[in-house]
């Protein structure tokens, strides 16, 4: 028992420690990006500042400060623990446009719709790729793999955001399936929250057009990938000394086949995590659906640099709890893993 | 009373390739005997493998039995399983003739425990009493000489090569199957755990009483294991006959070639023999007898037709054209 | 190395082969005709930059083929030299990754211990960071003012996801015979990896490189619309961005507008997929289909 303890927590621990660690080091790369690069955004603010409302050097640093939640006095490393004991405390400054908005309000308000939609999205996609591949895999050379696989092929190969525009266009604009305009934002207004079908009805649709998007373009290569993997493990000697058990066709391509097949899939999963809260800084500008990709397109249009800075480490931090779930999801599948750490 | 349990005739079985069909077994005629241990040998590429996994009908997609029988003599009736349907073969599968592959060391389902895939196999064949099954799965581990408590609760990953094959093997006895096929049992291990694996097959042979066929091209398994000999070459049987018969007078060149090709201990480097050439080609055939290119007893005739089997002292038989002339030993 | 066979065996075979699948000829056909449209077609159709307000978003027609835009000119000749400058900076930024993560993941393979361990640290470092809102920041701070600085943000940023696939790569060649035997000899660690591992991956560094190239265009076609990128004259990712700012995603006559440099990029990419895909099982024949 105390040996199984402790692998398990060297394979968690591990993850852990690594997850900590690179979030610190984005911080810390932000923050010295902020602060250090020529023509960086503290400068050009109190230049601004200077120049056109024609502050003093102490007035625009103290309102800097202040926006940027730093100590602009203090020596470099000072400042540096400064905004680091910040940001622990979740206090990213105010944002620029919004004078007066903390930014931590705005990135309470925004994170959770692309969670929610990215999350539904790739729920929806990874379940509908695997089943798709793995009757592709098994009717290999049919019909249904030759349309599938092709069509999968060309959805991958498209950029998301293309894909997002041609939904965009098709769905709302040439065949007027979609009030477009108003589906911008992610409720309507006078909706009240809570779990009442109202409000779920009218945040789903709302988020349809960027799940629909993040769904289609990422479906295909769910599919090619199971797939390829079922493939794979169709040809392994343990499913057919299965067969040669006598075991159900059911019991074989569900426990056997299926399970096994799943597993390298999983690597891929916390790739797309990340690649999709990449994306959604488009595909969310797109729609206007008003997520931390919308956040953070618009903070950069607008040069907001607080704003900006902090949704970038959220999306990051989002990024890396994420795959740190989907890590230990995979640990508790895969009984390999226990052992020996890595 | 017919005492051949399995009946295997004129079987030919092909595998379709793109540059055209191998002819993988070639009009096979061949006997198991009601509690006999019968060794197939040859070398790769000889079809033993696919003869094997054509009893059970698990030839992979590509490959068909292109015609002939396999006649299963059990529970007093007689069946061809060449033409059983799916779900006959599941249920005679296991059931009645179980097979343990070539180095199980892939064999298990990775993600599920070993009790789970022996529960699965009980099931599959209607016995869903698992205190029974347990209980039956605890002693077949203990007779192959495993802890059957540590066990029957790991995965796959956790237990050795060699430990993974008594499981298998033992698996392989749990619904007591008439016949038990085993292919390469003993490659791709140490030479200490294939003495044990020998020893255990030595004991369920003479505890058991189960028929049993060796594929090998390991000539000492059958020399340790088994009644009767088949050698195999290009898809057909060459030479059969006792155990006795196939080492101490063997007929067919090639038998005689595998023997000779086997070193002693107290042999020399120089004295190493290996037969030369290269197995032929099962696409394109040629006429005649298909040792030719390799054989040291070649004569014209040997071009022309291709040998049959022909039984030269009661219950040997040979595949060639000059086996009168082949000396005994070296 | 004998670089008669070293190049009949990228070159002639691999086309021989393509030739076979089908999917994959389609795709290398699509590529080069994209291509020569890019690079050679501006020298046959110009620009049509004069502005004719009565032919506003004219329906395609035997003067132009693909209709008008909201100014009366040409989309076809748009279309024609649009590609040049995305291909070109996706090929600079493609080139750069692949020559980072070649040499690192080579370098990381071939000698593993701490240099491995540090060099993979940073690779998976990079890695989470999810890299097109790194490039859409890095872009509010750092001026854009020229194709080749675009190329190298991207190029800077790509490398890392093919360093570890070239870095398994290199493991598994490391541990073939010959390697071995140029370690015996002592030929020195870059020289090994250089003239012994490399020139055997050679099909697969061109595969990185092709697949490099259509991240590449990924980012820069994302930053384009987003407006992040200031200085260009007139490409793909610009029409959209402009149909997108100017609200002619909404028109319904502006489809061919919008719909002609959509397409043009997606051709691209697909088609330059399909290819690489077909290029991997050509080199790697365990993965031919239906064999």
């Amino acid at each position: 028992m105390i040996r199984v303890k402790r692998l398990f927590s060297n394979y968690i621990f591990t993850r852990i420690v690594r997850a900590i660690l690179t979030i610190f080091i984005v911080a810390t790369l932000t923050f010295f990006i902020v602060r250090l690069m020529p023509g960086n955004p503290v400068e050009i603010y109190i230049g601004q500042l200077i120049s056109q409302y024609g502050m003093s050097f102490q007035d625009a640093k103290n309102q800097a400060a202040a926006l940027f939640s730093i100590n602009l006095d203090a020596p470099l490393y000072e400042q540096y623990l400064y905004y680091m004991r910040n940001l622990l405390r979740g206090d990213f400054g105010m944002s620029f446009l919004s004078q007066g908005t903390p930014v931590s309000t705005m990135i309470t308000a925004y994170l959770p719709w692309t969670i929610f939609s990215v999350g539904i999205s790739i729920l929806i996609s990874f379940s509908l790729g695997i089943i798709l591949g793995m009757i592709a895999a098994y009717r290999r050379g049919g019909l249904f793999d030759h349309i599938i696989s092709t069509i999968a092929a060309i959805l991958s190969a498209i950029p998301n955001y293309l894909i997002g525009i041609l939904l965009l266009i098709i769905i709302g604009v040439q065949l007027g399936l979609i009030p477009v305009s108003a589906m911008r934002g992610t409720v309507s207004p006078g909706v009240t929250p809570g779990f009442n079908l109202e409000f779920i009805k009218d945040i789903f649709s709302h988020a349809l057009l960027p799940i629909l998007t993040y769904v289609v373009s990422t479906v295909g290569g769910w599919t090619l990938s199971m797939k390829s993997s079922t493939l794979n493990t169709l040809g392994e000697d343990y499913v057919t000394v299965a067969k040669a058990r006598g075991l159900s066709e059911m019991r074989i391509t569900f426990s056997y086949v299926g399970r096994n097949a799943l597993l390298p899939l999983f690597t891929s999963l916390t790739m797309q995590m990340g690649f999709l809260m990449g994306g959604s800084a488009l595909i969310e500008s797109i729609f206007v659906y008003k997520g931390i990709g919308w956040a953070l397109g618009a903070s950069i249009a607008q040069r907001d640099y607080p704003v900006m800075q902090a949704v970038f480490l959220i999306i990051t931090i989002a990024v890396i709890v994420a795959n740190f779930i989907a890590d230990l999801f995979y640990s508790k599948l895969d009984p390999r893993i226990k052992v020996g750490g890595e | 009373m017919d005492n051949r349990i399995l009946s295997i005739e004129n079987l030919s079985i092909e595998y379709s390739n793109i540059r055209g069909k191998v002819k993988a077994v070639r009009n096979v005629r061949l006997d198991l005997y009601k509690g006999e241990s019968l060794a197939v040998i040859g070398e790769s590429g000889s079809g033993k493998t696919t003869l094997g996994t054509a009893i059970i009908r698990l030839l992979p997609s590509s490959g068909y039995i292109k015609e002939g029988k396999i006649i299963y003599r059990g529970n007093e009736k007689e069946y061809n399983i060449a033409q059983f349907n799916e779900s006959e073969l599941r249920q005679f599968r296991w059931k009645e003739i179980a097979m343990v592959f070539q180095s199980a060391l892939n064999s298990f389902n990775p993600v599920l425990k070993i009790w789970d895939q022996v529960l699965d196999t009980a099931k599959a064949h209607g016995l869903n009493n698992k205190s029974i099954v347990r209980e039956k799965a605890m002693d077949l581990l203990r007779f192959v000489q495993l802890d059957p408590e540590r066990v029957i609760n790991s995965y796959p990953h956790e237990l050795s090569g060699g430990m993974r094959q008594r499981v298998l093997i033992a698996l392989s006895l749990i619904l007591e199957p008439k016949i038990l096929i085993l292919d390469e049992p003993t490659t791709a291990l140490d030479i200490l755990t294939q003495r044990n694996i020998i020893e255990l097959l030595r004991i369920i042979k003479k505890d058991m009483g189960l028929s049993m066929i060796f594929i090998s091209h390991d000539l000492s398994l059958a020399a340790e294991l088994a009644d009767r000999v088949a050698t195999m070459y290009a898809g057909a049987i060459v030479e059969l006959g006792s155990v006795n018969d196939i080492f101490y007078h063997p007929r067919h060149p090639y038998t005689l070639g595998l023997i000779k090709a086997v070193p002693t201990v107290s042999s020399s480097f120089r004295e190493l023999y290996s037969i030369p050439g290269s197995p032929p080609d099962l696409i394109n055939l040629t006429p005649g007898c298909k040792f030719y290119p390799r054989c040291e007893y070649r004569t014209k005739g040997c071009e022309e037709a291709e040998p049959t089997l022909v039984e030269i002292t009661p219950g040997h038989f040979v595949a060639c054209l000059r086996e009168g002339d082949i000396a005994d030993g070296r | 190395m004998n670089w008669k066979h070293l190049l009949k065996s990228i070159f002639i075979e691999p086309l021989i082969l393509i030739s076979r699948d089908r999917a994959g000829l389609i795709g290398f056909i699509i590529l080069l005709s994209i291509l020569l449209m890019s690079f050679i077609g501006p020298y046959f159709i110009k620009l049509d930059t004069i502005v004719k307000l009565d032919q506003i978003y004219q329906f395609p027609s035997r003067a132009h083929i693909l209709g008008t835009d909201n100014q009366g000119r040409d989309i076809f000749s748009q279309i024609v030299n649009g590609g040049k400058d995305v291909i070109v900076v996706a090929f600079l930024a493609g080139l750069i990754s692949t020559l980072i993560a070649v040499s690192l993941g080579a370098l990381s393979a071939y000698a593993g211990g701490f240099t491995d361990t540090v060099i993979m640290f940073i690779t998976e470092i990079i890695l989470t960071i999810p890299q097109f809102p790194l490039l859409a920041v890095l872009s509010a701070f750092i001026r854009l003012t020229n194709p080749t600085m675009l190329a190298l943000i991207i190029g800077f940023l790509g490398w890392p996801a093919l360093a570890r696939a070239i870095r398994a790569q290199v493991l598994s060649i490391r541990e073939r015979d010959y390697i071995e035997a140029a370690r015996v000899l002592d030929l020195g660690r870059w020289h090994i990896i250089f003239s012994e591992i490399l020139p055997n991956m050679l099909s697969y560094i061109v595969i990185s490189l092709i697949m490099a190239m259509t991240g590449a265009v990924y980012s820069q076609v994302g930053l384009i619309i987003l407006g992040l990128v200031p200085f260009y004259g007139h490409n793909w990712g610009l029409m959209i961005q402009l149909a997108w700012t100017r609200g002619a995603i909404f028109y319904k006559g502006s489809i061919f507008y919008i719909l002609s440099p959509i397409i043009a990029i997606a051709l691209f990419q697909w088609s330059a997929v399909t290819f690489t895909r077909s290029l991997e099982g050509i080199f790697n024949p365990r993965l031919r289909i239906g064999e």
